[in-house]
């Protein structure tokens, strides 16, 4: 069901309606942005649990890991498994205990090589994390 | 300020409920009132225009009691300082627009206002025209003139604008807003309409069997605080289809139908007819003007 992760929120930076949230899981901190704000959401509280969000489709991998670039949310991971499709495939990811998946092109799959048991870099934008109040 | 408190037992389709409200309402607020049919919404506006009593109810507007069940107090309708709107106001068919307008004027009352109103909402053209010649959105612009010819505090409007296209929806909110304003009026409006009711109102007030669920601003009440993604909606779910290794789900949505992909697992959890939440984040949809 998407990628949901739980975690507990560490650091609250707000501006002109817009806040810039570290949610921290484990040992990995995520950075989510939302159009929110302590004032206008009850959620927001550093100590808060929370769920952080994120579509399969928004996660990019890389092999490279330790890529000088603009993302935010990296996450060292595991391929436990690959399923191919004609035009997509679904990578099933492992990072500490937690799985996540990504859906990339199966031209991007069979370019980079991907195989079980490779370490590859998740990557997921700032902007694409959804938080939800954790109950 | 308006304080309203009103306990009534409602006859409705499903049998018995009680309306059990009670507001504090400032002065110069547009109010809107959102709910299903059949939550009390114009019981409401009848208590308070005097057409319905509460079985318990105080109603005070002002220094003004208009209501008081306890000291069987209770100020008839033509007495309160009140206009309102619904959605098939009948004006007199054997009347002109400005005749009409005459017509609600008490009998010593100069017709300045009249004169006044009808270049307000721009009844110049329509004011010899009777009823029947006229659309029915210039017919609510009359309607809505007629209701503040005696300035009233309050104006009570029940779905004004239900009938109309939006194209007119649109003008007639934006006339609406201008008499509210000018004449410093307290306005009541039922809508279910929420993109209107963010557009005009001050405070909402969402009535759920009778009683308030929420009130707030449209933004308080309405906007998800669980989920921090901007961009939501409700639907139904009306196909599901394979498509390589993801699922798409069709929602439909008001008058839209979108598409959604989910993995395999997800989409073998939905079924159609599904009442289903939509969410994007605020930063994915594009934006242009039609």
């Amino acid at each position: 069901m998407m990628n949901i992760i739980n975690g507990i929120i560490t650091n609250i930076e707000s501006h002109e309606g817009m806040s810039l949230i570290k949610v921290r899981s484990n040992d990995v901190i995520f950075t989510a942005i939302v159009l929110d704000t302590p004032e206008t959401s009850d959620y927001l509280k550093i100590e808060n649990d929370v769920n952080v969000i994120f579509k399969e489709t928004e996660v990019m991998i890389s092999k490279d890991l330790t890529p000088n670039i603009s993302v935010q949310n990296k996450l060292h991971c595991v391929i436990e498994s690959i399923q191919n499709g004609v035009i997509l495939s679904q990578i099933n990811l492992r990072y500490d205990q937690q799985i996540i998946k990504s859906i990339i092109t199966r031209n991007a799959c069979e370019q980079l090589d991907l195989k079980e048991k490779d370490t590859v870099l998740a990557l997921i934008k700032t902007n694409e994390v959804s938080l939800s109040a954790h109950d | 300020m308006i304080q309203i408190k009103a306990y009534k037992m409602l006859h409705t389709a499903e049998g018995e409920l009680p309306l059990d409200i009670s507001l504090t309402i400032e002065k110069g607020q547009f109010v809107s009132i959102y709910g299903n049919s059949g939550a009390g919404k114009t019981t409401i506006l009848r208590i308070l225009a005097g057409l319905t009593r509460a079985e318990n109810g105080y109603i005070k507007v002002g220094n003004e009691i208009w209501d008081d069940s306890q000291k069987k107090f209770h100020l008839p309708v033509q007495k309160r300082s009140i206009g309102f709107v619904f959605q098939d106001f009948a004006l007199f068919p054997n009347l002109t627009v400005k005749e009409n307008l005459k017509f609600a004027l008490s009998k010593n009352e100069s017709d300045e206002m009249v004169a006044e109103l009808i270049e307000l909402m721009e009844l110049q053209s329509l004011q010899d025209n009777k009823p029947h010649q006229l659309s029915g959105g210039q017919k609510q612009r009359v309607a809505l003139a007629r209701a503040i010819v005696r300035k009233p505090e309050i104006l009570l409007l029940d779905e004004p604008l239900s009938a109309l296209d939006d194209e007119m929806r649109f003008k007639l909110q934006d006339y609406i807003l201008k008499i509210h304003q000018k004449y410093q009026l307290t306005t009541f409006m039922i809508s279910h309409v929420i993109a209107e009711i963010f557009k005009l109102s001050d405070k909402v007030i969402v009535l759920e069997k009778g009683k308030i669920a929420k009130e707030g601003t449209p933004n308080s009440v309405f906007a998800g605080q669980k989920l921090s993604s901007k961009f939501q909606l409700t639907g139904e779910i009306i196909s599901i289809a394979k498509s390589d290794i993801l699922y798409i789900i069709q929602v439909s949505s008001g008058n839209n139908i979108i598409k959604v992909t989910a993995l395999e697992e997800e989409a073998k959890d939905f079924k159609i007819g599904q009442k289903v939440l939509l969410a994007s984040k605020a930063f994915n949809p594009i934006i242009q003007i039609l």
